[in-house]
């Protein structure tokens, strides 16, 4: 048994929270070194905790359940065909992170999403980053997410993906890495600003102490982001948000900031395109949209060019965006730099497109397709991940360790199958903060998403949103597979 | 506002408020029945009919007990107008338009929802039914408190006002209904005016009506009262005149505003303290069809 910190439920006050018993793990761990002592940002807040009786940390875990339930935050969970509502795991032990590591971090957010969004206009265009680089082009133009009727297409700001989500890992030595850019619709920025709401409430006194940084601006940063992105300069232009619906997975957070911006929340069946222009229908008859935040696939967006059985999409919508009479947000056919193989790519974009040097790093990846990489991701297989280039939310991974000798043949085929589809990365040691887990606290993975939005300037969220695997030695952090969440703290110290 | 919207919120209010008003019924039945307890004529038989719900219920039991009758006005699966069914009608509407309501709003929803899935009736005791069903009608409250506390005077609003006394109007006017045609022939006491009181306290009206009548309790004036009273919020012309100050803040109001019109009209002429059992069915019956045609007009002009 490794389970140290065991808070017996009948012995209350004597099996007290006790640092130099946490049971470290050959991870990073963001709270204690590995010298067992608090780091000294996080000093305050340890001794807090250190301080509660086992007794008043049940209470703060059931006040945070409690809170979450009485507002109704919730997620959506599909599997084999069924789906079912659950409420957002939230563990009340912050993440915390300085004020002056998050600044350099922000910085080099900023200049990465600048130069994916130079590389998709690029793309459309006039495809100079190709003829500087040893990207092979198919990569791009045979891309599922390549449409050509976004061919010599130029936006305002040249802002394709208005909202960017991108994955960060903290590695042995306790340095952000960036894993992936979620470029197309990204979500889980509702969370970030709804577990900071729930903590406020649980722990009034903490914040008052700690000076955390405010995160709440968001919502008004996005509604500018969405303003600025219309092809017209109006000053109030009608903007709504495109849902596919109640039964999405992410409804919530649809719902959540479409109220945050007061705009309206469509459906595709609440929207109708009249000579050119996309309307709404009100009790008043119809009324014209100038912007589109959609939280709808590319496939599924307008029947007439994707998917042509499409009930969420609203019909002839991408002709309209042809015009420049309605803007997409995020464009259509963004996500061609959204792909585990294009993502290696993204430091020379840096230094092609803004004449950098990248601030933050990437995790070395190696692409299935190049046969003097493959052969040796299969050689360190026990080292590596492997990851589908086009997937979201975790799935298709296979994790290199938990391989036995068939499986790995079964991957080894698969992979060979269709090597394009395939990117491999060294398995990355994610670091670790302590997690209340029922009864116990206990160092778990994590990863951080902020987001950031493209306007005509950037703004990185000051923070985001952090995701932990409630399971010990689990680093599957998604919701949808059990993963949970805290709150994420930047603080100045 | 869009038309999707629109129709949620006067769902939403719609489901909420016949909730209330089902578990209003079952209140003061509950209530009645400590008056009565070694009565057997007193039936419960009556809710049944107000919602006009026997076919379902004989599928389901032969015996029209209390502890049938309950169970199939707060869960029955099949009930259509179930509390629970009602509730998660009104979930499915809220998740709709949670952007338009305030967050209270919300919040006041789940813990009725809550306050009805923690437990099944069934497994209620028996002494805590009483204040269980009670504490339903106070919840359902908090919900419409909390919208005419936070949310701001406009299309949204009104939506949900003009769900809420449409089917207000209609629950009021089942209720009066269902005491005429259903009067017992064999009662063993003298219910006369104790059916009138409980009518009175479904509508939560007891208070309000004592301020105008005083002494015995008069048939004749306890309906004029729940009929004719324009001031009392759950009397029919009063619900009638709301209604129509939801229209006329409306775009596109013309036809529904005539048909609220000539029926409020038809109750201005009418001297119920004259009318019989027969004669006030038959108006309630007219009045209940005038209601049908007004919900389709508003699905027609805004939906």
């Amino acid at each position: 048994m490794n389970v140290i910190l065991s808070i017996a439920k009948y012995t209350n006050n004597h099996m007290k929270l006790n640092w130099s018993n946490y049971d470290l793990s050959d991870s990073f761990d963001e709270y204690i070194s590995s010298k067992k002592s608090v780091r000294r940002h996080i000093k305050k807040i340890g001794n807090f905790f250190e301080s509660l009786s086992s007794k008043e940390m049940e209470e703060l875990d059931l006040a945070t359940k409690a809170a979450i339930k009485s507002l109704g935050i919730n997620f959506r969970v599909y599997s084999e065909g069924e789906s079912s509502e659950r409420t957002w795991p939230l563990d009340f032990i912050p993440r915390i992170i300085r004020k002056k590591e998050w600044d350099l971090v922000s910085k080099g957010l900023k200049q990465r999403t600048k130069a994916l969004n130079l590389f998709i206009e690029d793309c459309y265009n006039e495809q100079k980053f190709f003829k500087h680089s040893t990207m092979n082009k198919d990569l791009i133009l045979k891309s599922k997410y390549f449409f050509s009727f976004c061919k010599n297409i130029k936006l305002p700001n040249s802002s394709w993906s208005h909202i960017c989500g991108s994955d960060l890992i903290k590695d042995i030595d306790g340095n952000f890495n960036v894993l992936e850019d979620n470029l197309r619709i990204p979500s889980g920025v509702s969370y970030m600003l709804e577990n900071r709401y729930v903590m406020k409430r649980v722990f009034p006194d903490l914040f008052s102490h700690y000076g955390v940084s405010r995160i709440d601006e968001y919502p008004l940063r996005l509604y500018e982001t969405l303003v600025e992105s219309s092809f017209k300069k109006i000053k109030k232009p009608e903007i709504v948000l495109l849902t596919p619906g109640i039964y999405n997975s992410a409804y919530y957070e649809h719902s959540y900031l479409a109220q945050q911006m007061g705009i309206d929340l469509v459906e595709g069946r609440d929207l109708i395109v009249k000579k050119g222009f996309v309307y709404k229908k009100t009790i008043e008859g119809l009324e014209k949209i100038d912007v589109i935040y959609r939280r709808v696939d590319d496939e599924f967006l307008d029947p007439e060019v994707g998917n042509p059985d499409s009930v969420i999409g609203v019909k002839g919508l991408i002709k309209c965006w042809k015009k420049q009479n309605v803007s997409i947000v995020n464009a259509p056919g963004c996500g061609i730099a959204d792909d585990k193989a294009v993502y290696n790519y993204v430091p020379e974009m840096i230094n092609f497109f803004l004449k950098e040097d990248p601030v933050l790093p990437n995790i070395k990846t190696y692409l299935m397709s190049n046969k003097k990489e493959r052969d040796y991701v299969f050689e360190n297989i026990r080292k590596m991940v492997i990851k589908p280039v086009a997937e979201a939310g975790g799935y298709g991974i296979v994790i290199g360790k938990t391989l036995t000798n068939k499986t790995k043949e079964d991957v080894i085929k698969k992979v060979l199958s269709n090597t394009k589809n395939y990117v491999a990365q060294p398995l990355i040691n994610l670091s670790t903060t302590p997690t209340y887990d029922k009864d116990i606290v206990a160092p778990r993975h994590l990863d951080l998403r902020p987001f950031i939005l493209s306007g005509k300037n950037v703004y990185v969220t000051i923070g985001g949103l952090t995701r932990v695997a409630l399971k010990k030695g689990s680093t599957v952090v998604n919701s949808s597979q059990g993963g949970g969440s805290k709150d994420t703290w930047i603080v100045d110290v | 506002m869009l038309s999707r919207s629109a129709k949620h919120l006067y769902w939403l209010a719609r489901y909420i408020e016949r909730c209330e008003n089902i578990a209003r019924m079952v209140d003061v039945n509950l209530e009645l029945i400590l008056d009565f307890p070694i009565d057997h004529s007193l039936n419960w038989k009556s809710l049944i009919d107000t919602l006009d719900i026997n076919y379902i219920y004989e599928k389901k039991y032969k015996k029209y007990n209390e502890e049938n009758v309950i169970n199939f006005l707060f869960e029955g699966k099949t009930n259509y107008s179930s509390m629970r069914n009602c509730l998660d009608m009104a979930k499915f509407n809220i998740e709709n338009v949670r952007d338009d309501l305030p967050k209270t709003a919300s919040i006041a929803l789940n813990h009725l929802y809550d306050h009805l899935n923690k437990e099944s009736i069934s497994r209620i005791h028996k002494r805590k039914i009483l204040p269980h069903v009670t504490e339903t009608v106070n919840l359902t409250q908090e919900f419409f408190s909390s919208i005419n506390d936070n949310l701001s005077r406009g299309y949204e609003f009104e939506f949900i006002r003009l769900g809420r006394f449409l089917e207000r109007v209609d629950m009021i006017s089942r209720i009066i209904d269902c005491l005429c045609i259903t009067k017992s022939e064999k009662q063993t006491y003298d219910f006369s005016s104790m059916e009138w009181i409980s009518l009175l306290s479904i509508l939560s009206a007891q208070d309000a009506f004592r301020k105008i009548s005083k002494g015995e309790v008069d048939r004749g004036e306890v309906i004029n009262f729940l009929l004719k009273n324009d001031s009392f919020p759950r009397s029919l012309t009063r619900c009638l005149t709301i209604l129509r100050l939801c229209l006329e803040s409306l775009p596109n109001n013309e036809n529904i505003i005539l048909k609220i019109r000539s029926l409020r009209l038809r109750f201005d002429v009418s001297t119920f303290d004259k009318f019989d059992d027969e004669k006030l069915h038959n108006f309630l019956d007219k009045c209940q069809k005038d209601l049908t045609s007004i919900d389709n007009l508003v699905e027609q002009n805004y939906f």
